[in-house]
Order: structure tokens, then sequence, then C-alpha cells
């Protein structure tokens, strides 16, 4: 039996901070246009920040094709039927990093400062421990000032700076952070309530 | 009086009595009967032999023991080498068919039916969700307590955080109990 991945609770239906209703959904195989509508619209600068030439329809298509094969688990937020932003959680299934998971989170620039990141990065850790992952990571460049606010504030803390790992648009060699969140505790938790032991019953 | 007497299982780590917990709690709390519920551990956390004892009625328990269940939950070996001669004639052995191969020694007209439920939970990402595969799988079967209330049993029961993956583990057990039933009638 392949396990569905169903994700509880969406769509969901959110307020960002200066009142804009947005809806959270996960991906569906319609999508292919609406994302690439949403990576092309985005500024060459935002875009050096991704790993794949995501304004390519060959992309969206592969893209579009992990997540029916629950290789991938993705999220989009929309305002007015239009996407305004997009979160992935990427996992190995097998091998020895298959409790970690990592989140990329791309928003429009206009619906920045709103907390739509924030919202989406929420919604996707929720996602990733439902899943059962134990590690989740995020890689960004050293810059991405407002990114590393948002992880922090979920939990994330930086692990690891590799040193003029990626190059921006302008050549200029910059950091890149990896900062991770540990949420075996939820598990731990579980663990503990399926030891059937109790200290005073014997 | 209506009473259904329930036997859960296993060794410890399995999840035996959250299982039983949660049986007990959809039947008392959320779908209006009364349930009791004994538990028995042994000295050690892990790998010792544990069970619990679940009865359900439409009326008030006066007591609160089984010794001949009418449904047997067993996830180990062991507990089904121990268990199964008590089950009630006619009684329903429900059993994870990976780790158990039932025997002769079930009593008469025992309905006995299996569930890969560690594979199951291995699939869904977490080997420890195997109790609530068999809970779902309990609830699917025996049709004791309603889906609706073993559902809110389980978002109630278990640690914040892995209600997704409960869910789903539960909702897996459950359908393949369906499925099993609907193949078997």
């Amino acid at each position: 039996m392949e396990a569905p991945v169903t994700l509880e609770g969406f769509p969901q239906h959110l307020t960002l901070r200066d009142g804009t209703k947005v809806v959270v959904r996960s991906v569906e195989a319609t999508d292919s246009n609406a994302l690439l509508q949403f990576y092309r619209s985005l500024g060459e600068a935002d875009r050096e920040f991704l790993t794949d030439d995501v304004t390519k329809p060959e992309w969206v298509q592969r893209f579009v094709r992990l997540v029916q094969l629950h290789e991938i688990v993705s999220l989009v937020a929309e305002h007015e039927g239009k996407v305004i932003g997009e979160a992935t959680l990427y996992r190995t299934p097998h091998g020895w990093t298959a409790h970690v998971g990592e989140l990329r989170v791309s928003t429009a620039p206009a619906f920045r400062r709103k907390g739509l990141g924030t919202v989406l990065a929420h919604e996707l850790v929720r996602v990733a421990t439902g899943l059962g992952l134990e590690k989740l990571i995020v890689q960004m460049v050293e810059n991405q000032a407002a990114a590393r606010r948002t992880f922090a504030r979920l939990g994330f803390k930086e692990e690891a700076v590799l040193r003029g790992h990626v190059k921006d648009i302008h050549g200029i060699k910059r950091n890149l952070v990896i900062a991770s969140n540990d949420v075996s505790h939820i598990w731990d938790a579980m663990e503990a309530m399926v030891a059937d032991f109790s200290p005073t019953s014997g | 009086m209506d009473k259904t007497e329930i036997r859960v299982g296993g060794l410890g780590g399995q999840g035996v009595i959250l299982c039983g917990m949660i049986i007990g709690k959809a039947a008392s709390i959320y779908d209006g009967k009364h349930a009791t519920l004994i538990q028995a551990f042994g000295p050690e956390a892990r790998g010792s032999a544990c069970s619990a004892q679940v009865t359900v009625a439409e009326e008030a328990i006066g007591y609160p023991y089984v010794t001949h269940p009418d449904v047997l939950i067993v996830m180990s070996p062991d507990a089904y080498t121990q268990f199964a001669p008590t089950l009630k004639p006619g009684g329903t052995l429900l059993y994870e068919n990976e780790l158990i191969t039932p025997d002769d020694k079930l009593p008469q007209g025992t309905k006995a039916l299996g569930i890969p439920a560690t594979r199951f939970a291995e699939e869904l990402g977490r080997r420890l969700v195997l109790n609530i595969v068999m809970t779902g799988f309990f609830a699917g079967v025996t049709e004791l307590v309603s889906f609706e209330a073993v559902e809110k049993a389980v978002r109630d029961s278990v640690p914040r955080g892995t209600e997704d993956l409960n869910m789903r583990a539960l909702r897996s057990g459950y359908d393949y109990g369906r499925e099993v039933l609907a193949k078997g009638n």
C-alpha cells in the first residue's frame, strides 16, 4: 500500500496582518500555469535565490508531477484566485536523511511584510511534523534578512554557514546559511505515550 | 445488558494501553456509552508483555475485569499465544498479520481478521502509530464505536503536532477494516 499524502486541514482561509484574505491549499495538477505565472512575476533578484529555473514550463510540469507522486509536498497561497506564494517540502523517502525535510518558500513582492511567508512556512512545518519528519532545514543566503527572521520565529536555529557558497546575479560570492529546527521532541512525546509503562503500576 | 468485552495485548512500546484508552474514550465520551479500562504493565518500559482490558456497555458496568473477551486485539505473537485461548467462542480476533499467524488455539467459531498494521504505520512515516492503525481497524471491523467518535478520541489523546499522522493512521486502519468486512460478507 502506498501511503497517500492527504493534507489535513486544507484549504485554509487566513487573514494577513494588513487584513488581506488568502487561501492556502495544496498544489493540484491544474496549477501548472498559475505557478508559472507566479514565478515569472518574481524579479530576477528574487529568482536568484531559487535552485531551479522556475520560469520554464518543463520545470513546472516536473514539479507538479513530483507533487502528484507524493515525492514533494507543496502549498500555494491564493488571493482573489491568483497564486501569491508557494511553499514546498522536499524529503528523501529512504536512506539516512529520511527523517529530514527541507522547506522552500517564495512569496510575491506585493504581499511581503504582511506575514504571508510566515503563514506558509508555519503551515508547511505543521505538514512536515504530520508526516513524521524529525528535523527540518532551510537554506538562505546571508542577506535574506526577512527570511532569516521568519524562520527564527518558527524555531529554526542557524546551524551552518557555507562561506562563499553562492553567487548573486552580480557575481558576488555570498555565504549560505543553513538553519534547522529539531521537531523530534514532538515524536518523543508520542513515543513516551506508547511506552506502555507506568512507574507506579506493576 | 448489551456489553462487549475487549482485550488488547502486545508488547511495551506498541501503544497497547493507548489503543485501549482510545477505544474506551471514544465509546464513553463521544458515543455516550459506558466504558472501563484496566491496564497491566510489565516491569520494563519496552518489550515486556502488556495488556488492556476494555469493557463497553450501554449501561453502567459493575465489573471491569475481562476474562473471556468478545474481541481480542493482538499486536505480538506472545500476546496471541497468551490470550487467544481466552477468546469467547464465536468472538473476533483482530491481529497484526505480519507478526502473528493464527493456529488451532482459537476457540470454535472465531472470526479472525488480520491487518499488516506495522507496515501501514511504517509507510505512513512512523512505526509508532501501529496502535492507531489497529484502533482504526477495530472501529472499521466491529462498528462498536463510530468513526467520528474514535477520530475525536485520537485527536484528543495524542501529543500536539502528531495529530495529522495519527489521523492518517486511523483512517488507513479503518478503511482496511471496512474493506476486509466487505470482502468477508
